[in-house]
């Protein structure tokens, strides 16, 4: 009789001998995965009223601290001292709604390190600090300021870069909301207005909302068209009212509704000066879906770009326009399946300013410790080579053209050389997405950008309501 | 192990308990208080209650039987007084409840022997049954005793005693009955129960007519599974039961039919009833349903992995986020705070408790009390294993409470007669 007893012990003792493998794997082992998932909200705890690094501009304005609360001894309180402006790329970093944007990318370096853990006490002992690293953004806060109001009451977005290192200069997303509110004692009920707000003011639109370019993507078509040696701004084409869909009996016609020219023939440089949708819709279906995509992936179409968060993919579907000529050619106007971030278009009017090279864009320069030294500086990167350096110049070219007498014209900086090109989308109930891509000066770009304006006015375009944007802000950065 | 080493540790677990409610309110910014010099006394009293009570009725009892569940009352004290300090109060009322009543479990014994025990079997049987069914009276009515739901299920008791209730869960009182009933019962029906003319294909069966009880013990639980919702009672009822044939006859045929029978009602259980289907989804798919089924566990393992190897420290972490942390959850609670360190104490106490119970089990020459210690053993390892495996996703979450450690006056007045019984049944058959 002892020896089931025996086994039931055995037995008992056995899955216990369990029970420490599992607490092993739990909190051992597989430790990391459960105490970071995103939805743990203890170490967000542990961070409340912890010193958090600063955050600044190039320009040295703080637009992320943390203060002394009043209330608690040794207790401090995350402000945001521009409010919306920079809501879109600082983010928040609340206790209730975890993190965003660069508090989010950036937490490990802001995060004070006095935890008061063993690890903590030897670092002490070792003479590392504990004090949170702060950050040097790329942006700028006047250009940012200057970007905010030129959107004003709109929805939409702005993306400057400076074409020779990707490094942004401004990025702005309308509406905004204030991240205040969300550390303030009233943030349950602030989170629960932003949530249901219909403006979506919490939309990262720069980064994380797709659109269909519009015009501005006859820029990748076009430098498609030029790199493959397919066309040069010279090589003639029909100048159509009309240009019928491959295989139905839908058209795709012209702004203006007539031809763009004298109605006979018009060459290329003319078609992208007026923004000719016969002739780029033609040509789309004669270069074929993967000379176009191959340029557009070069950009950053169809791939991750490489930012301090995880920036939604822009779409350019070759293997769906591979075996859809009437898809393809509507997509060659930057309708039907074409979708892309404002930042995607500022990167493809970014390759035209830096000589076809795509440099990795990025928001924050450096990291700095309490003493001011610096920790880490981001280095410029090489993303891909979209062009080639003679591509690039044509293009400039044809997109100075469009703003000296083209359909950017309202984009012209006096005494300033600008190249650009407009796009009009099609937006929401009739209100179309209006679209400025460009970079200035020519001879010497030192910025590029691109303007969104989501769903514009009912007889909005780019040129009349995204091109001044893109004016104000342009000379705004060249007379800084 | 002497006497005095054990009365050595016991004044240790008291200490232990009262520094650990002294992190507790340092961690908490609070002032140290009455509250410390209060735990101690009432673990020292309780304890020493008891150890006085085996030194005097009981001497030649194991040393070893104390100190572990000590231990873990001590920690599960902290963990209960960081998590919620008015519990921790009633909690030090019912240590105090339970000591009283295992010093009269153990007067008893020596006035009349275990032996007493084994010759009203069936009065333990009828009583089972009763404890069983009472939380099944109407909630509302004239009686002083009123059944009533927690959480959907409905294994609760409430005395009406004119100017205080009692809420009480009788399904820990019926553990002790039912293992008692069955060593009884096992003791003279072993030989019977151990035949085994029938044959199929390689398997041996005992007779049919043997098997009643077997069937009748399932359906008994089967009964507290489906009207009073318990998946707890019931999963332990059955297990134990089935440990304690096993133990009784050799006949590793039971183990089968067990698991056979176990496998059979939770599958239709899985598909009749919401409330195990939820279980099932939160064991399998936690953080998939984090929204809904899974919160507790996810949020259990967060804990666990946050806690890490030596714990956030006691008072420091956020066991707090853990639906039902004082109770089915503590060991998710200990483990945040006290980390893997603390949670590997928590399964040694419990290993060495078992360990020591099978010992006296086997040493024991009397066919009834070996049965008794090894069925009393067996029922606490398994209620141990039941709701620590179910934190740790090893099986499904039961929700029964952990022995010594949780927060309920129910769970700690059983599990101390349970520590009577057994010390009774050491001193009985001494090493």
């Amino acid at each position: 009789m002892n020896r089931p007893t025996r086994r039931l012990a055995a037995g008992i003792l056995i899955a216990f001998a369990l029970l420490g493998l599992m607490t092993t794997w739990v909190q051992v082992v597989a430790a990391d995965t459960y105490r970071l998932d995103p939805r743990n909200a203890r170490f967000n705890l542990t961070q409340v009223g912890k010193e958090r690094g600063l955050i600044v501009t190039a320009d040295g304005q703080v637009v992320a601290r943390s203060d002394p609360d009043p209330g608690t001894t040794g207790s401090f309180i995350r402000s945001y001292p521009t409010g919306p402006i920079f809501a879109n790329v600082v983010g928040y970093s609340s206790l209730l709604f975890g993190e965003q944007g660069l508090e989010r990318a950036y937490s490990t370096e802001l995060r004070s390190r006095r935890d008061l853990t063993i690890s903590d006490l030897l670092s002490v002992i070792l003479g590392s600090d504990l004090r949170p690293l702060n950050l040097q953004m790329t942006l700028h806060d006047s250009l940012q300021r200057i970007a905010f109001e030129a959107l004003g009451s709109q929805a939409g977005a702005v993306v400057a870069l400076e074409p020779s290192t990707g490094a942004v200069l401004a990025m702005v997303s309308t509406p905004s909301y204030d991240p205040n509110l969300l550390v303030g004692p009233d943030a349950a009920a602030q989170w629960q207005a932003l949530l249901t707000d219909p403006r979506r003011p919490l939309a990262q639109r720069a980064t994380r909302e797709l659109y269909p370019p519009g015009s501005t993507f006859k820029t990748v078509v076009s430098a498609a068209a030029i790199d493959s040696d397919y066309a040069t701004p010279e090589t003639m084409f029909p100048d159509e009212a009309s240009f019928p869909l491959p295989g139905s009996t839908a058209t795709i016609e012209n702004a203006s509704g007539g031809p763009c020219s004298n109605g006979v023939t018009t060459n290329l440089l003319s078609a992208f000066v007026r923004s000719c949708n016969t002739t780029f819709a033609r040509l789309a279906v004669e270069l074929g879906a993967e000379t176009i995509g191959s340029v557009a992936e070069r950009t950053g179409f169809n791939r991750d770009l490489p930012f301090n968060w995880t920036v939604v993919e822009s779409v350019f579907p070759v293997g769906v326009l591979n075996d859809d000529d009437a898809a393809l050619a509507q997509s060659g106007i930057g309708e039907r399946d074409v979708r892309a971030t404002p930042l995607q278009m500022a990167l493809v009017a970014a390759a035209v300013a830096n000589q076809g090279i795509v440099m990795s864009p990025y928001l924050v320069a450096s990291t700095f410790d309490a003493d001011g030294n610096e920790v880490q500086a981001t280095e410029p990167a090489e993303f891909d080579s979209a062009f080639s350096l003679d591509t690039s110049q044509v293009l400039a070219q044809m997109m100075e053209r469009v703003v000296t007498e083209g359909t950017g014209r309202q984009a012209a900086v006096p005494g300033v050389r600008v190249a650009g090109k407009t796009g009009t989308a099609t937006g929401v109930e009739g209100r179309p997405h209006a679209w400025f891509i460009g970079f200035a000066p020519v001879e010497a770009p030192t910025i590029a950008i691109a303007v969104l304006v989501e769903a514009a006015g009912e007889s909005a375009s780019g040129g009349g309501v995204a091109a001044p944007i893109a004016q104000t802000v342009i000379s705004g950065w060249l007379n800084r | 192990m002497t006497r005095t080493a054990e009365s050595g540790m016991l004044v240790g677990a008291a200490g232990l308990a009262a520094f650990g409610v002294t992190l507790v309110l340092l961690a908490g910014g609070e002032t140290i208080d009455s509250r410390i010099g209060l735990t101690f006394a009432v673990m020292l009293a309780a304890f020493g209650a008891v150890h006085m009570a085996i030194r005097r009725w009981a001497a030649s009892a194991s040393t070893i039987i104390l100190p572990p569940a000590a231990l873990l009352t001590a920690i599960g004290l902290a963990e209960i007084h960081r998590l919620d300090p008015v519990r921790a109060g009633l909690q030090q009322w019912w240590l105090l409840i339970a000591s009283a009543l295992t010093v009269a479990l153990l007067l008893f014994l020596h006035r009349r022997g275990t032996a007493t025990i084994r010759r009203y079997r069936y009065l333990y049987l009828a009583a089972g049954l009763v404890l069983l069914l009472l939380p099944l009276l109407p909630s509302a009515g004239p009686l002083p005793l009123r059944g009533f739901e927690v959480n959907g299920s409905r294994l609760w008791l409430l005395v009406d005693l004119g100017l205080a209730e009692i809420r009480f869960q009788p399904g820990e009182i019926v553990k002790l009955l039912m293992v008692l009933f069955l060593a009884g019962y096992l003791a003279e029906r072993q030989s019977a129960l151990a035949e085994r003319p029938r044959k199929l294909g390689p398997f041996e069966f005992p007779e049919p007519r043997q098997l009643f009880p077997v069937v009748a013990v399932w359906a008994v639980s089967l009964l507290v599974l489906v009207v009073q919702r318990d998946l707890g009672a019931s999963a332990l009822l059955f297990g134990a039961f089935i440990g304690m044939i096993y133990a009784a006859t050799g006949r590793p045929a039971y183990l089968v039919i067990g698991a056979l029978l176990t496998g059979a009602a939770g599958y239709a259980a899985y598909n009749l009833f919401d409330h195990v289907g939820r279980r099932v989804l939160a064991w399998i798919q936690p953080f998939q349903n984090y929204e809904d089924a899974g919160y507790q566990v996810a949020q259990a393992w967060f804990g666990m992995g946050t806690g890490s190897l030596a714990g956030s420290g006691i008072g420091l972490g956020r066991p707090d986020l853990i639906p039902n942390a004082a109770t089915d959850f503590i060991f998710a609670a200990v483990a945040e705070e006290l980390g893997f360190a603390g949670s590997l104490a928590v399964l040694a106490a419990f290993a060495l408790l078992i360990g020591v119970g099978f010992g006296i089990a086997l040493r024991s020459r009397d066919r009834f009390r070996k049965l008794t210690a090894a069925g009393l053993t067996w029922v606490l390892g398994l209620q141990a294993f039941l709701i620590i495996g179910g934190v740790l996703r090893l099986v499904p979450l039961t929700g029964i409470t952990l022995p010594f450690m949780s927060y309920g006056g129910s769970s700690l007045v059983g599990n101390f007669l349970l520590l009577g019984l057994l010390a009774r049944v050491s001193h009985e058959e001494p090493a």
